[in-house]
């Protein structure tokens, strides 16, 4: 751990990188614009514009937008003195390599394809080290743990062939991962941010799961320990109605999420609703540290505020490439 | 003990220089640190860091001016020495302590709050006016522990 002093440079330098971030206008402009073509147009003239002129294909947005969080990751490499913090925000990229290469090889085996493209850039473990250990078999040298949760999960599949029990033992290693790693960097807020982000997750499946008419004992699997609401108050709340959540979590701060997300009658925009208010919740946790000049979780802050960027743009582009009503885009923007 | 006297004026202002310096050393140096930041994103902002980052150097200047204010008074600099008892030696001693301990504090706090300017100037550099009031405050008890040196040391007769 390293002293809070010691994050004047760091801080410094993510504030001035927040002047790179898309402003409320420049959204406004990307939300009003006709098409997509018109849309790409406008998202040249931001910090993205240099990685669009690289790409070519319609969905060259995609890779804009990685190679974005790619040079901001890499950046942060050179100057946070804490690898944790933005190793906390990376470890979601490397799981998800890893499900994409787990299940690329149960596919395989099945007579089906592997699809390296979903593989992403953006994990701590680099892509072409993933992609060999897994082939090889060879997973002794996987950081994180990760060699032991890799056999763990192909004996799992071997025995049920349920591609849904791996991917839980995956998020439960990814969750466990992140509470580790907050503990040992030492930064109390960082501890309580990973906590929040497990409620939140666990709310998320939650409301996926009552609309997909889960009973407690179906759902229990899905949720995760190490957040402040307990793994089995979160599941005692799936036969409870959604109107009763919020006053059965009141104690939780994560019940604020669920205050704007009750007036909608149907699940389905219930759920679009608590996903945006979710992220508003977590963005709201880090929001203090906007007048703390040395405080490391700072990082944690324009990192998360990175990824919300990252996600507006890829609903508003998504939207527009699909002819969505410019209303229903707008109600989905997180905050920033 | 004519020299017991001397040595304790020396040492007062030994640590006028010495710790206001050290103030000012570790507060322009976060407030370095926090300029360097910014001009790695926009070098354009050099002008307005450097002034930032030397508000908190002012510390060791009212250290070193006590110290030298000392110095004379026992005659050390320059003139015919002056005979200092130990009692005259103990209160250019306590004469000094103002700015020595106000000086590094109050360096450490302008270095800090001139980083959290410099931060505010990345993002606002319109409002440059207001960020250096802001470290300016903290200069203020610096220049009242300067003005409660000197007329300690003023008051002193030899």
């Amino acid at each position: 751990m390293t002293r809070s002093i010691d994050y004047g440079y760091a801080v410094s330098r993510l504030r001035a990188m927040e002047n790179r971030l898309i402003d409320q206008g420049t959204l406004q402009r990307l939300l009003d614009s006709e098409d997509l073509a018109a849309a790409m147009r406008v998202l040249s003239e931001t910090a993205y514009g240099k990685w669009i002129l690289e790409q070519q294909g319609e969905d060259k947005f995609e890779a804009a937008i990685e190679s974005e969080m790619k040079f901001v990751f890499t950046e942060m490499e050179r100057f946070v003195p804490d690898p944790g913090l933005y190793q906390l925000c990376r470890l979601p990229y490397d799981i998800h390599n890893i499900k994409v290469l787990l299940k690329g090889l149960f596919n395989q085996k099945r007579g089906g394809t592997r699809r390296m493209d979903l593989l992403t850039s953006l994990g701590n473990i680099p892509t072409d080290d993933l992609v060999m250990a897994i082939e090889s078999e060879d997973y002794r040298l996987m950081p994180f743990g990760f060699h032991r949760t890799v056999p763990e999960c192909l004996m799992l599949w071997e025995q049920t062939n349920d591609i849904l029990q791996v991917e839980r033992v995956l998020d439960e290693k990814l969750f466990s991962l992140q509470v580790l790693i907050s503990g040992e960097i030492g930064f109390e807020e960082a501890s309580r941010f990973v906590k929040y982000r497990i409620d939140a997750e666990n709310l998320r499946n939650l409301a996926r799961l009552k609309r997909m008419g889960y009973d407690s004992a179906l759902a229990a699997p899905f949720f995760h320990n190490g957040g402040f609401v307990s793994r089995d108050r979160i599941i005692s709340l799936i036969s409870e109605p959604f109107e009763g959540w919020e006053r059965l979590l009141a104690f939780a701060d994560v019940a604020k999420a669920l205050s704007g997300a009750q007036e909608h009658g149907d699940l389905d925009s219930l759920l679009a609703e608590l996903e945006r208010s979710l992220d508003d919740f977590l963005t709201g946790v880090l929001e203090k540290f906007r007048y703390s000049s040395f405080a490391p979780e700072n990082v944690l802050f324009f990192l998360w505020k990175k990824e919300i960027e990252a996600k507006n743009v890829r609903i508003l582009l998504v939207g527009i490439g699909n002819g969505a009503e410019k209303s229903v885009l707008r109600r989905l923007l997180r905050n920033v | 003990m004519d020299q017991l006297g001397i040595m304790l004026a020396v040492l007062g202002a030994a640590l006028a220089a010495g710790f206001a310096g050290s103030g000012s050393a570790i507060g322009v140096g976060i407030a370095g640190e926090a300029g360097a930041g910014i001009m790695t994103e926009d070098p354009g902002k050099f002008g307005l860091v450097l002034l930032l980052q030397a508000l908190p150097g002012t510390q060791g200047i009212y250290g070193l001016l006590t110290a030298f204010f000392a110095i004379l008074k026992v005659g050390l600099l320059g003139g015919a020495a002056v005979p200092v008892n130990v009692w005259q030696g103990l209160g250019v001693l306590f004469a000094c302590l103002p700015i020595a301990i106000a000086g590094y504090y109050s360096g450490i706090a302008q270095g800090k709050t001139s980083a959290a300017c410099i931060q505010m100037i990345a993002k606002r550099p319109e409002e440059t006016g207001k960020a250096v009031i802001l470290p300016a405050m903290v200069e203020t008890y610096a220049v009242l522990a300067l003005l409660m040196s000197i007329i300690l040391l003023n008051s002193i007769q030899f």
